[in-house]
């Protein structure tokens, strides 16, 4: 196991800087990835390390651009608001913890089971509204809303 | 990491929920859902389950709303903004580089909007470059900017799509040299000017001899050492020596006479990868000094230092500053 740290941990740190452009963010990555590949139960038989590692890597580095990209779609919102409609710093940090979290809920729902989960659960849209704003019928948002509901409860707890 | 299997009474918990919703008040449909509430503890339990659905970040998200009208909109556009993934195919690996580069195209957006990468020259936040042309006259492009060179036989065409630019040009008789931007046109007569292309409007800004304007219809102005003018496309005003006309910039500072904070903080603004907010009543307060573009951080912590006003970082990505 610490083979695995010494041996790689480098060439994991050059590949995520690769693509990450940034030393710490790739020092960080590189920390978590170790991490969450000790964890794991696959690792008595790793024949290819840096494959794993690499697998690992991958899907730490999809949710780290993901998040940013939520983020970023979260800082032009607030860009657009009047300075009196500013949430306090604290609130900030809030939603931005908040909207993280409903978005690894939501991750994998179809587009518009997500959209018209969103629009139920965060704005408190009725059914009809729903499928008015969304151009369907009642019967598909409410397909798609016990589809989401579903989705979000067949959540396994890492 | 796979999905746990849904029990029947939760299926039907869910049911109940989406029906209840669209239910008139008074509708029997009431009684038969409290029928079957009671009728057994786990459909108590199911009923709990779905209502906890997603709650402890809506009850954050509510907290919010409270404080302040328009967060729970606000957060539900920006979710909804994004693409839908999947994690199971990206674990699959065929998706992950393209989910990657779709990643860094959202978020390089802000840093480089994605047209001006097309431009001949263009420049990043926080980035400022200085070019020779073909000609020998030399170029220098603020952060953020983006310019396409057009130049022939007849002419030295510079147009100016994004940010701001400085040039001292080269006298070549028979061959002008013409910044363009959406709303004119900048014609050197002598060696150096800045023109910066604004939302709706844009600036030049004679530092040594003159140039000539030209926008809309009107006829051709000429603009002499030390004068600026703002131009639309229709008509063009003299502006007073600012911050924005000395093109501090070039030489890496900004430099501002008794001016607003606000105008300083929007030259800082392309140095800047986050958002930077600037309270009304901060941004109102008078400013003398010289500050360093290249590190807006030390530029803003002098600037508490010496003002009556807090800057509240979040992280790199948020900045506030608000009075005391």
């Amino acid at each position: 196991m610490a083979d695995l740290y010494s041996d790689h941990h480098r060439w994991l740190r050059a590949w995520l800087y690769r693509r990450l452009n940034c030393p710490h963010d790739a020092a960080d990555l590189a920390q978590d990835t170790f991490v969450r590949a000790m964890g794991s139960s696959a690792l008595p038989v790793i024949e290819e390390p840096r494959a794993f590692l690499a697998t690992v890597a991958r899907r730490l580095l999809s949710n780290l651009f993901r998040r940013r990209a939520l983020e970023q779609a979260y800082l032009e919102e607030l860009g657009r608001l009047p300075e009196h409609c500013m949430p306090s710093a604290e609130d900030v940090l809030l939603v931005r913890e908040a909207l993280a979290q409903i978005d690894r809920l939501l991750d994998g729902l179809p587009a518009r089971a997500r959209h018209a989960f969103i629009l139920h659960r965060l704005e408190g849209l009725t059914q009809p509204a729903i499928a008015e704003r969304l151009g369907v019928s009642l019967a598909s948002v409410e397909r798609d809303l016990r589809r989401a509901f579903l989705h979000c409860l067949s959540e396994p707890s890492e | 990491m796979s999905r746990l299997p849904i029990d029947r009474v939760t299926r039907e918990a869910i049911d109940w929920l989406l029906k209840l919703e669209r239910a008139p008040a008074g509708s029997p449909m009431q009684s038969a859902f409290d029928c079957w509430l009671r009728r057994c503890p786990t459909h108590q339990l199911a009923w709990q389950r779905v209502n906890a659905v997603m709650a402890a970040p809506l009850a954050d998200l509510q907290q919010a709303e409270q404080r302040t009208p328009g967060q729970l909109a606000l957060a539900s556009r920006s979710l909804r903004e994004l693409p839908t993934t999947s994690r199971r195919k990206v674990l699959g690996g065929g998706l992950a580089m393209l989910l990657v580069g779709l990643g860094s195209a959202g978020i390089a957006h802000r840093r480089t909007p994605l047209d001006d990468l097309l431009a001949d020259l263009h420049t990043g936040t926080g980035e400022r470059r200085a070019f020779t042309l073909a000609d020998g006259s030399r170029l220098r492009l603020n952060a953020r900017s983006a310019v396409d060179l057009r130049f022939n036989a007849s002419q030295r065409l510079v147009v100016l799509r994004a940010g701001e630019l400085q040039v001292d040009v080269t006298p070549e008789p028979g061959r002008p040299f013409i910044v363009a931007t959406a709303q004119g046109q900048v014609q050197a007569l002598g060696t150096r000017f800045s023109v910066r292309q604004d939302e709706g409007d844009s600036l030049v800004a004679v530092q040594q001899h003159s140039v000539l304007l030209i926008t809309g219809n009107a006829a051709a102005l000429r603009v002499e050492e030390g004068q600026a003018f703002r131009f639309d496309g229709l008509r063009s005003e003299a502006v007073a020596p600012s911050l924005r006309t000395r093109a501090g910039w070039a030489e890496g500072r900004v430099d501002v006479r008794d001016e607003p904070l606000g105008e300083l903080i929007e030259a800082l603004r392309p140095y800047r990868a986050g958002l930077l907010r600037v309270s009304p009543q901060a941004a109102r307060i008078r400013v003398y000094g010289s500050f360093p573009l290249d590190d807006t951080e030390r530029t803003l912590l002098s600037l508490s230092e010496t003002l009556p006003i807090r800057v509240d970082s979040l992280g790199s990505w948020l900045t506030r500053i608000d009075v005391i």
